[in-house]
């Protein structure tokens, strides 16, 4: 037992002699290193340590949850007290009684250690690779443009965390998460552009190793430097085809956040009492996997001690399943699957996804890209997926490229700047007439919901979809 | 100065005396406590009651211009001495930045009243649910079935930034909150919106009552629309007014323009909008939730206007681009080396909202929404999240699946109108504000 199992054991202890109906622990470690460069310099480097203990207890109908950034015990035991005291103060007057699934009582570890331990590579290593890759992207200057700005930045995050619980759950996990992002700024004299492009692992430096200056760097300052000839996207109801990154971004925001079912039991998602509906149309299946190897929202324990599984959301348009947490599978009387994640240790568990992607479709009923430009008289073709957010209550979400085309007559046609489109889940999900049989899952990112961060990643085939509004500059 | 002040000051002494006896030829120590409680309102019914404490130490230090930073959380002092002497090495692996000139010096430090209150630093948790329980209360009298979600939270803080120029601060701050979400379902239909309210000080705030806002709005966005596309007078309410506005003020950021990623490059002086359109950050208003004395790294406050009737008068400068431009810090410096805002103060203009809106033949009323102009171009691709159709100048019904776009310059020069009234938050403006002929696109 180490002094964190130690720690979160008592804890427990600590909780169960006070009488609590259940609790959980978790201490967490987190160290952090960060490389920023820029303009030819490495402009700043930074570290980080973060420890700290967070309790949550039930008491009768009500949670408590308290943290404390300190692994000393006796401020970690004042944790206890502070969360069964804030549970007391409002017990009394919770309407919709807090349960919990009954748990199977497990001890793991789980311990997935990155091929280059953090601090194994020096930092003069690390900034030497951030500036090869910023040489290579200034030098993808060919159409005229000028590369204006350029920021390379690398990070790493080492996280060692034990749960344990009431129960007997006892969960010792340790991990590293890797990012790495470019940003290019091109001019031609009268307007900046830019070009993005950001990977990330469950790993370590080795991320640095994997990602060649072509894929990546290049890539970001050619989009910056392309986006230059580029004109304002249209405004109104277009055919649009969706680019992998987009359909990522579509089945997390747009239905990915509604099918969390915290959200559905609170009454707030679209999908309330639509289990078992057909809500999109037959080719669409949608799965959230927190168990694919390296991939940036996985993770073999959820914050509760769960096993994380491939979970189906959608399949062959119908709803099939939410993601849960144990309070909402008790709730809801079904099985939890270890989507509770929590940011740190000041941070309560919450539903969250892990990689969520639309499944492509088999080589047989898959439509080839070709095949999907071929019928649209006049269209628009995203790319390039940056950012999006949704309001589950109406349904309503946002997805922004960072590139596009115009789709005339069947063939792809001049080049869009940057363009935001915004429909309703539903109909959006209804709208899909056509799903690829090709694949790509790189959007990795942090996903906000109530104020915590998790790391996910999203992604699918190429798909096209009727009927989207596409925020533009002008009408045709 | 109080015990926990005194405590954090001397503690960021010791780490900038530590740092620069490991050779930091610059260094400031932000050291400081907090404490919250935030009270979870979920299905209009108390959901969770959560409390945290935590204390950090954060170290800048500079070699040859290079930078290195350390952050660390607890009072361990061995652990903090290592973070002091990680940001030390880490400064001397940077590159070494001839742009670098200096931290600031130690400055007369204003006076800023109303940034700590003992009403809130004293509340119990009880008093906070008291907080939620009303608002779940009074929301219900509005509508029985409203499904309001939401919280109430407050912040106690005590911080000191020590520097090896000298400088020694320490303040302390509070903070309180209320926001609601009410969700109206009607056979079919959804009427969805939020309010808050905000501030250093109990008295400044209506904590109670915000559901009964949140639940007029839920009303209003029932019976939602779509509408066809085309151009139309765009009319921006004080949240979606604030959101615009505030994005537009950080964009004067002059680390991004210096470095030419910004599109505000090369406008320094030049006209940037409608000169109807006047745009101070004041830093010291009394009370105000972004108010202080000094910045993160010990710059003074100070009033500063950034558009002046339309002309991008200033930038926002921190130690280190106010230094490679040889100009002063305005004071919007953050310790982590960044440059950020504080109260947003435009100039309110001759005519009220209601008779703006009166003018509007054909328009959009956004209530709230995010207006997100891409940094570089300045092309604006947004959603219109809390819209009304305007005709013959009144909100005929609310929009769904519509969109707006353009640039931000041709936004702001189509600017026509400020209102001459405003909601007002503690340290900040909120007016209506009208553009004409700005591009919408619809669904129907």
């Amino acid at each position: 037992m180490t002094h964190m199992d130690d720690l979160a054991t008592h804890l427990c202890d600590v909780a169960k002699r006070r009488g609590v109906d259940f609790a959980d622990v978790r201490v967490v470690r987190r160290d952090g290193e960060s490389v920023l460069v820029q303009d030819g310099r490495a402009d700043k480097l930074a570290a980080s340590a973060d420890r700290g203990v967070g309790v949550r207890v039930l008491v009768g109908r009500a949670w408590g949850f308290a943290s404390a950034d300190s692994l000393q015990r006796d401020r970690a035991e004042q944790c206890v007290d502070d969360a069964i005291a804030l549970a007391k103060a409002s017990e009394a007057l919770v309407t919709d009684p807090a349960r919990m699934a009954a748990i199977t009582p497990v001890e793991a570890e789980d311990r997935s250690d990155p091929e280059i331990l953090p601090g194994a590579m020096p930092i003069k290593e690390k900034i030497d690779r951030l500036l090869e890759y910023e040489r290579a992207g200034r030098g993808a200057a060919t159409n005229g443009g000028q590369i204006v700005n350029s920021i390379v930045s690398y990070a790493e995050g080492e996280h060692k965390e034990t749960l344990a619980n009431t129960a007997g759950t006892l969960v010792r996990s340790a991990g590293c998460r890797a990012v790495v992002t470019t940003l290019f700024v091109a001019s031609d004299g009268k307007v900046l552009q830019r070009g993005t492009e950001h990977r990330g692992i469950v790993g370590g430096a080795e991320l640095l190793r994997q990602t060649e200056p072509d894929a990546f760097s290049v890539r970001a300052a050619r989009k910056a430097l392309a986006a230059l000839d580029a004109k304002p996207a249209p405004a109104g109801r277009f055919t649009v085809i969706f680019h992998p990154s987009i359909t990522g971004l579509l089945v997390h925001e747009a239905l990915g956040h509604n099918a969390e079912a915290d959200a559905v039991w609170a009454g707030e998602s679209i999908l309330e009492g639509r289990l078992g509906d057909t809500i999109a149309s037959a080719a669409v299946s949608v799965y959230d996997d927190s168990t694919l190897p390296g991939q940036f929202g996985s993770f073999a324990y959820d914050a509760e001690g769960t096993p994380g599984r491939r979970r189906p959301i959608i399949e062959e348009g119908r709803l099939v399943a939410f993601l849960h947490s144990l309070e909402t599978a008790a709730k809801f009387e079904t099985d939890p699957t270890g989507s509770a994640r929590a940011e740190s240790y000041d941070c309560r568990p919450i539903v969250r996804m892990s990689n969520t992607f639309l499944e492509p479709a088999g080589t047989d009923t898959g439509v080839p890209l070709a095949e999907m430009f071929r019928t649209v008289d006049r269209g628009i073709y995203l790319e390039d997926g940056h950012w999006g957010y949704v309001f589950v209550q109406k349904g309503q979400f946002i997805c922004h490229a960072g590139q596009a085309h115009m789709i005339e007559h069947g063939d792809i046609g001049e080049p869009l700047r940057d363009v935001s489109i915004s429909s309703l889940t539903l109909d959006t999900l209804q709208n899909i007439d056509a799903v690829g049989d090709d694949f790509e899952m790189e959007m990795p990112g942090m996903c906000g919901k109530d104020g915590q961060s998790a790391p996910t990643d999203c992604g699918g085939p190429h798909v096209r979809v009727q009927d989207v509004v596409v925020g533009g500059q002008h009408t045709l | 100065m109080t015990v926990d002040e005194r405590f954090y000051l001397d503690l960021a002494e010791q780490c900038v005396r530590r740092a620069v006896a490991a050779g930091a030829e610059w260094c400031d120590v932000q050291a400081g406590t907090a404490r919250d409680i935030t009270v979870v309102i979920e299905k209009s019914g108390i959901k969770s009651a959560d409390a945290g404490r935590g204390e950090e130490v954060a170290i800048r230090a500079y070699v040859g211009g290079g930078m290195g930073y350390a952050a660390v959380t607890g009072r361990d002092r061995a652990t903090i001495d290592r973070a002091v002497d990680r940001a030390v090495a880490l400064a001397k692996e940077a590159t070494p930045d001839p742009d670098f000139r200096r931290l600031p010096d130690p400055q007369p430090r204003p006076e800023v009243d109303g940034l700590f209150d003992d009403a809130v630093a004293g509340l119990r948790v009880e008093e906070v649910v008291g907080m939620a329980v009303a608002n779940i209360e009074a929301a219900r009298a509005g509508e029985p079935d409203v499904n309001l979600s939401g919280a109430v939270s407050l912040a106690v803080g005590h911080a000191a930034l020590a520097s090896s120029t000298g400088v020694a601060l320490a303040s302390r701050a509070t903070d309180i909150s209320a926001s609601m979400a009410a969700l109206l379902r009607r056979d079919g239909d959804t009427g969805y919106f939020y309010e808050f309210d905000f501030g250093r000080n109990l008295a400044d705030c209506s904590l109670e009552d915000v559901s009964v806002g949140a639940v007029e709005g839920a009303r209003r966005f029932l019976g939602a629309r779509r509408i066809g596309s085309g151009r139309r007078t765009l009319v921006l309410g004080p949240l979606a007014a604030y959101g615009f506005l505030g994005r537009l003020l950080a964009s004067a950021n002059a680390e991004s323009i210096q470095r030419g990623r910004g599109f505000l490059c090369g406008k320094e002086g030049h006209a940037i909008a409608n000169a109807c359109l006047t745009l101070v950050d004041d830093g010291l208003v009394p009370r105000g939730l972004k108010s202080g004395a000094h910045d993160g790294e010990g710059t003074a406050r100070r009033p500063l206007t950034v558009i002046q009737e339309g002309r991008l008068a200033s930038l926002l400068h921190n130690a280190y681009t106010a230094g490679k431009a040889g100009t002063e810090s305005t004071g919007h410096g953050t310790h982590g080396g960044g440059i950020g805002p504080t109260n947003l103060r435009p100039a309110l203009g001759t005519r009220l909202a209601a008779d703006l809106l009166a003018e509007v033949d054909d328009g959009i009323y956004l209530e709230s929404g995010e207006i997100r102009p891409d940094p570089a171009s300045g092309d604006i691709s947004a959603s219109i999240d809390f819209g009304f159709l305007i005709q013959h100048g009144e909100r005929v019904h609310p929009v769904e699946s519509a969109m707006l776009g353009g640039n931000i310059f041709d936004l702001l020069e189509r600017l026509d109108a400020v209102s001459s009234d405003a909601r007002e938050e503690p340290g900040i403006l909120m007016p209506t504000l009208r553009i004409h002929d700005v591009q919408i696109a619809g669904s129907e």
